[in-house]
């Protein structure tokens, strides 16, 4: 079981990033949704469930990238040197779009939670930059 | 056919005109009916294991009491030999006969509930493991889901009518444009310092040993033969006196 309640990981994370970068997304489930200044206003997405806590950011729309194939195989080698976070292709407002996420187990501390954030948003920079030959606008 | 064979069979036929979303119902779909067939599985297996349990424990019953038989004739066979009836004693010894041979068929039946139940048992731990799995796998699914919806919900506020997501290309755009941004403006600022301000001056003055906290060799020499000789001597009284004097020197010169 879960030892966070979305409320309550919002107050801890709150204080963590600052009240003004932390907030509620008003869905069915609640999310919460973390602006990380510093990554360049970056936004990672978090959703709590019994089983575990899933953490997300966008890294491109698949419509930017101009070699898909070269792109995948980049990230399939990219993955497995990637501390903390995965690499994925999911939808996201009915667009493909390529996600660099963790998942960590439910009783994770708030400081492990806030290390994955920050982890996974410099991950996300560097994973850009590192993929920026394959994508449209390099 | 597993689990992530369906899920993949499923992503080929409709990735490419519904997206994710429908995955993910569909993927739940089949985890849900996983998770009963599983847990049926697991009830199915639950009751054949009680059932091969009480099977065991009848015949090992059936077993004890012939062993009381087996024993029980062994002691009517040698009281008939010490008797010397040999009539009787091999009547009772063709019961016993009947009763180890039983025994024997026991023995293998026993054996045989044995192994049901130890295959039971590990199909039972496997259906429980697969049904904790699944389990599992409906929240990471559900996760994603909810991580998705939020992001939609995020991307939808930002972007408006165009829909577009931003990512960390955008935020790596937006980060070197800062770092532009900052580099020129500190290069600007150094520009108007040196062109406005008195640095191209100042830097003139201090060549020229002009200035006062310049620490040329003229301007080291100068002081010291202002002061008096006191101030060679070491003495703990001199040095109050220098700073007075160090203050008048630099207010003169201001």
């Amino acid at each position: 079981m879960s030892r966070w309640t979305t409320q309550e990981l919002l107050t801890r994370l709150a204080a963590s990033f600052g009240a003004d970068n932390v907030e509620e997304v008003p869905t069915a489930d609640a999310a919460i949704q973390i602006t990380l200044p510093e990554a360049g206003d970056l936004g990672v997405t978090i959703a709590l469930t019994d089983r575990e806590i899933f953490v997300s950011t966008p890294l491109v729309e698949a419509a930017q990238v101009r070699d898909a194939a070269g792109f995948n195989e980049a990230c399939l080698r990219l993955n497995p040197i990637n501390p903390l976070s995965n690499l994925g292709l999911t939808t996201i407002n009915d667009r493909d779009v390529y996600i660099v996420f963790g998942e960590m187990a439910p009783d994770s501390t708030a400081e492990q939670v806030e290390l994955e954030i920050r982890t996974l948003a410099d991950n996300a920079i560097d994973a850009v930059e590192a993929l920026k030959s394959y994508l449209v606008s390099a | 056919m597993s689990l992530l064979q369906k899920i993949l069979t499923l992503f080929r036929g409709t990735a490419h005109e519904a997206g994710q979303a429908v995955v993910d119902a569909n993927a739940l779909k089949i985890l849900d009916q996983e998770i009963r067939d599983a847990g049926n599985e697991l009830i199915r297996s639950k009751e054949e294991l009680t059932k091969v349990m009480a099977q065991r424990q009848l015949q090992a019953n059936r077993s004890k009491d012939r062993f009381a038989k087996k024993a029980e004739y062994e002691t009517y066979i040698a009281g008939a030999l010490r008797q010397g009836n040999e009539q009787l004693a091999r009547e009772v010894a063709e019961r016993l006969a009947a009763v180890e041979t039983d025994l024997k068929n026991d023995e293998q039946a026993i054996a045989s509930y044995d192994a049901s139940i130890t295959q039971l048992k590990t199909a039972i731990t496997a259906t429980e493991r697969k049904l904790a799995r699944v389990k599992q796998q409906v929240d990471t699914v559900k996760a994603t889901e909810a991580v998705q919806r939020a992001q939609t919900a995020v991307a939808a506020r930002h972007s408006g009518a165009t829909g577009k997501v931003t990512t960390a290309l955008d935020s790596l755009e937006r980060i070197q444009q800062r770092q532009a941004e900052r580099g020129a403006r500190l290069q600007a600022a150094a520009q108007l310092e040196s062109e406005t301000g008195d640095g191209d001056l100042n830097a003139k003055l201090a060549n020229a040993g002009l200035l006062p906290e310049s620490a040329s060799v003229d301007n080291i020499l100068e002081r010291f033969r202002e002061k008096p000789v006191q101030q060679l001597s070491h003495e703990p009284l001199s040095l109050p006196a220098v700073e007075i004097k160090d203050v008048e020197h630099v207010e003169r010169k201001n």
